[in-house]
């Protein structure tokens, strides 16, 4: 037991935040030298004022015509992204831990806060699984990989929920936890959880061609 | 073969077109390949990688669709369905694909799809799908599959330059034909062909001397009218439509638009204006002069509508007597998803028609026709499929008709060749007109 | 909930594994750990069995394990500091991050647990419900 939370919550963390950080700034990079190489059409129509537009309307609850057409949707997965990224950043547990390591720390949420929006994520993951699995257009575009992701996304969530409020071998589940963690981190840059990183990117460019070249909104 | 049974497996593989037919029948599975790898390779790059890479499943482009929506949500029109069947299938089996599956990826990139970009506003990461079917489209292309009639414009582009098989000297004798017409009503009306120095080169497309002069003698009326200093040339390069834009023969495409801003090179006028079509525009503007490696087009391109504006705000054509019929205006994609002329047309219709009623969903969000991207060019074969793939657009035409509207102004070859089916076949009875025509009615000639 | 009484209560939460045990109490059984410095409690406090987990640390002789005293830096081997409070020298001013103070306790209890491979590590077995 001690020896897997030793490995887990040692050199497993590094292992995964390498992976994150350097495997995202991989994709990253290697996607502006090949843009360079065999589309510079993105460098040249790419605009930081009309790109921006683009992506404030999308960032922005309600903010484009298609959130609005879908508001059960839009609610759902502006919480699911926002809780997604807020709470293990701002979770308490998580800061005594990098405070342990780092002696670093910020703000953070009541573990009660941290809690109802665990919950929320979870009910998120529910949701979409269920829309993949009823609503025809989904369904025809999902492959056993989606729900693989789904599932990768909402494991840290279900397990730290489990361990925090110890139910029957939360132990074992604490190591779950951060194993599931741990692959989720690694998995952001490995699977189409990279469209965190290129949202910026694939919208700006868009809102760019739209905005710069077609003179037209595109929400 | 293995044909019969494809044609049992999909209806709309009952579709016989040779130009399909005959290109998958010289196709083997390794030339497939071979020319798959090789365009990929050569052509595409980042764009794809990452559209195909940060695509999340969700769907929620589909409901963007005129083919999804006109068939009753089948996710196999959906946008993302769409590039599932094709592209993701072809990365995913790294080229090795069979014959049928060249055959279904053909009539999907050419036939069920117009390239009319409304999904990318509604895909959360504004992933381009009508770029994604353009690199399925270049694939059948350099596969040699391609409809039929569409190849047959694209081989009139190649060999004359335009898209109809117009000889050098038919097009000639339409603007004397269509001015010496128009001189009946105006006497002292030109249509000066090979002006050098003119402000404007006015460009149309080939359909219009082939079989609807009377849009020349319209805009030669229009311009003498407002006293406008313009120019049409005598050679090749007057035409300004492509096809190939859409075949996915881009080299063609750059020998037409090289052609096209070189006439106007050539003729000295300050700009280009085109008559009323949508994919002409596209490829001028947007399309064309980025192949042959210009930003913007080396010469400024002035679209019908944004021209009619001009003339209208500037006060150079007068309006006699307003037009009283109701209408409704068909924003076409091209003109503004693609160069956000939506506005400047409402300003236009206000200044001609006494009353004007929307259609919903309207300015860059209106449903597309379902005869761009070179759909309509596939041909009798596909045009009943054409028509059942809008009925959409039938609904959306009936519900500003339920509140008053008569006429339906469609700025755009396309989109006119299209709504003429669709409200044919649907029954709509609701008339159809170019800006022009009604301006030629209703705008005060010299007596 | 207030942002300090939140800080407070969470850092009460963390007195895990505590073996810096303070105060004069050392006589009588000793079966949690607790600093006046967290007012409020995040998480429950931890039960500790001085005796019992000394016996099975087998370090009932050596309390300085535990109740250290430092000078410049430097354990001070002989001395041990039964009678203070963690926080007296671990000092938590006002407005303070009391994670600081919790981060010790941490580090002395967990972390030596980690180190011997011996007792609690996860939070909820040293807080538990
Ligand atoms: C990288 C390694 C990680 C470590 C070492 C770690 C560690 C922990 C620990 C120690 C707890 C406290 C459990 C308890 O209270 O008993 C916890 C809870 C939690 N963690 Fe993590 N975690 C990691 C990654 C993640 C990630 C990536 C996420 C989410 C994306 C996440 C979400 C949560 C949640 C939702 C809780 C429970 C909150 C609650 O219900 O109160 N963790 N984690
Ligand atoms: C901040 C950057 C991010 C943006 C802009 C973003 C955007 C989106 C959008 C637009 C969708 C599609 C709409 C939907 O189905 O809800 C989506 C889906 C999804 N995102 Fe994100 N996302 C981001 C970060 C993340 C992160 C960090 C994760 C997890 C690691 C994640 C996990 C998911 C999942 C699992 C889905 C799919 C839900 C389904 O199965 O339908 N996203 N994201
Ligand atoms: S027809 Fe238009 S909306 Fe439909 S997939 Fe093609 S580009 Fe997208
Ligand atoms: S193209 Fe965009 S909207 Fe469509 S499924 Fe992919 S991510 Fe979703
Ligand atoms: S024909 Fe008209 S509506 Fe259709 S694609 Fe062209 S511009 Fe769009």
């Amino acid at each position: 037991m001690h020896d897997i939370y030793n490995f887990v919550s040692g050199p497993l963390v590094w292992v995964s935040f390498i992976i994150f950080f350097g495997g995202s700034l991989y994709r990253l990079i290697s996607m502006a030298v090949l843009a360079k190489k065999k589309d510079v059409i993105v460098y040249e129509y790419m605009s930081l004022k009309y790109g921006l537009r683009s992506i404030l309307h999308w960032i922005t609850p309600f903010g484009t015509v298609k959130w609005r057409k879908n508001p059960i949707l839009t609610i759902v997965t502006f919480t699911f992204h926002i809780c997604l990224i807020f709470i293990p950043i701002f979770l308490s547990a998580h800061i005594i831990l990098w405070k342990e390591s780092w002696d670093i720390s910020w703000w953070y949420i009541s573990d009660t806060t941290a809690d109802v929006l665990a919950v929320v994520v979870i009910a998120s993951c529910v949701f979409f699984l269920i829309r993949r699995i009823v609503l025809p257009e989904v369904k025809y575009l999902t492959s056993v990989s989606d729900y693989i992701i789904l599932a990768i996304v909402a494991a840290p969530f279900i397990t730290g929920f489990w361990t925090y409020h110890q139910w029957p071998g939360f132990k074992i589940m604490g190591i779950i936890h951060i194993l599931s963690g741990e692959i989720m981190l690694a998995a952001i840059p490995c699977t189409r959880l990279i469209h965190m990183v290129f949202f910026p990117f694939t919208r700006g460019y868009m809102g760019s061609e739209f905005g710069a070249v077609r003179h037209a909104k595109d929400w | 073969m293995a044909e019969p049974a494809i044609k049992r497996s999909d209806e709309s593989n009952k579709i016989v077109d040779e130009g399909i037919d005959k290109g998958i029948a010289r196709l083997t599975p390794k030339k497939i390949e071979q020319v798959i790898n090789k365009v990929l390779a050569a052509e595409t790059g980042a764009r794809l990688k990452t559209y195909v890479g940060t695509c999340v499943h969700c769907g929620l482009c589909s409901e963007a669709c005129h083919y999804y929506l006109s068939h009753d949500n089948d996710p196999k029109f959906s946008p993302a369905g769409k590039v599932k069947q094709t592209i993701w299938e072809i990365l995913k089996k790294k080229g090795k694909v069979d014959q049928k599956f060249i055959r279904d990826a053909s009539r999907i990139a050419y036939t069920e799809c117009n390239l009319c970009r409304r999904c990318a506003m509604y895909c959360p990461f504004g992933i381009d799908i009508a770029y994604l079917i353009s690199i399925v489209r270049r694939l059948c292309h350099m596969l040699g599959v391609t409809p039929l009639y569409q190849q047959d414009t694209a081989h009139s582009h190649s060999a004359t330059l335009n898209q109809m098989w117009v000889k050098e000297d038919e097009w000639t004798d339409s603007l004397f034909w269509q001015e010496e017409e128009a001189q009946d009503e105006i006497p002292d009306l030109r249509i000066p062909v090979e002006k050098e120095g003119a402000e404007i080169f006015y460009s149309v497309i080939a359909p219009e001397p082939k079989f609807r002069a009377q849009l020349i003698y319209q805009a030669a009326v229009i311009m003498n009218v407002a006293g406008v200093d313009f120019t049409m040339p005598a050679t090749p390069g007057w035409d300004n439509s492509d096809l190939c834009m859409f075949t996915g023969d881009y080299e063609v495409m750059g020998r037409l638009k090289k052609a096209h801003f070189e006439t106007a090179m050539r003729l000295k006028v300050k700009r280009i204006v085109m008559g009323e079509c949508g994919h002409a525009f596209r490829s001028v503007y947007d399309v064309g002069n980025r192949w042959l490696a210009w930003k913007m087009p080396p010469i400024p391109v002035t679209h019908a509508v944004e021209f009619y504006y001009e003339l209208l705000k500037e006060g150079r054509i007068k309006i006699a007597e307003k037009y009283d019929k109701p209408v409704t205006f068909q924003d076409p994609c091209n003109i503004v998803r693609g160069r956000g002329l939506h506005d400047k047309a409402r300003y236009v219709v206000d200044a001609l028609c006494e009353e004007f009623i929307e259609m919903h969903p309207n300015r860059e969000h209106n449903y597309c026709c379902c005869a761009g991207g070179g759909v309509i060019n596939a041909g009798p074969p596909y045009k009943m499929k054409r028509i059942e793939g809008n009925k959409i657009k039938a609904e959306q035409l009936f519900a500003a008709k339920t509140r008053g509207a008569k006429v339906v102004i469609a700025p755009c070859h396309n989109c006119h060749g299209g709504l003429e089916d669709i409200i044919h076949h649907f029954g709509l009875d609701m008339e159809l007109h170019f800006l022009g025509d009604i301006i030629y009615k209703i705008m005060e000639k010299p007596v | 909930m207030g942002k300090r009484t939140l800080i407070i209560y969470m850092v009460i939460t963390l007195l895990v594994c505590i073996f810096a045990v303070m105060s004069g109490y050392s006589q009588e059984d000793v079966t949690t750990v607790e600093d006046s410095a967290f007012e409020e409690k995040m998480r429950p406090t931890v039960q500790f069995l001085h005796d019992e987990h000394n016996e099975a640390a087998e370090i009932e002789e050596e309390c300085n394990v535990c109740h250290h005293v430092y000078e410049e830096g430097k354990k001070v081997e002989d001395e041990s500091s039964e009678e203070t409070e963690c926080s007296e020298c671990h000092t938590l001013n006002k407005g303070d991050n009391p994670l600081s103070l919790v981060k010790v306790y941490h580090l002395q209890c967990k972390g030596c647990h980690q180190k011997k491979k011996a007792g609690p590590i996860m939070c909820s077995e040293c807080h538990p419900r």
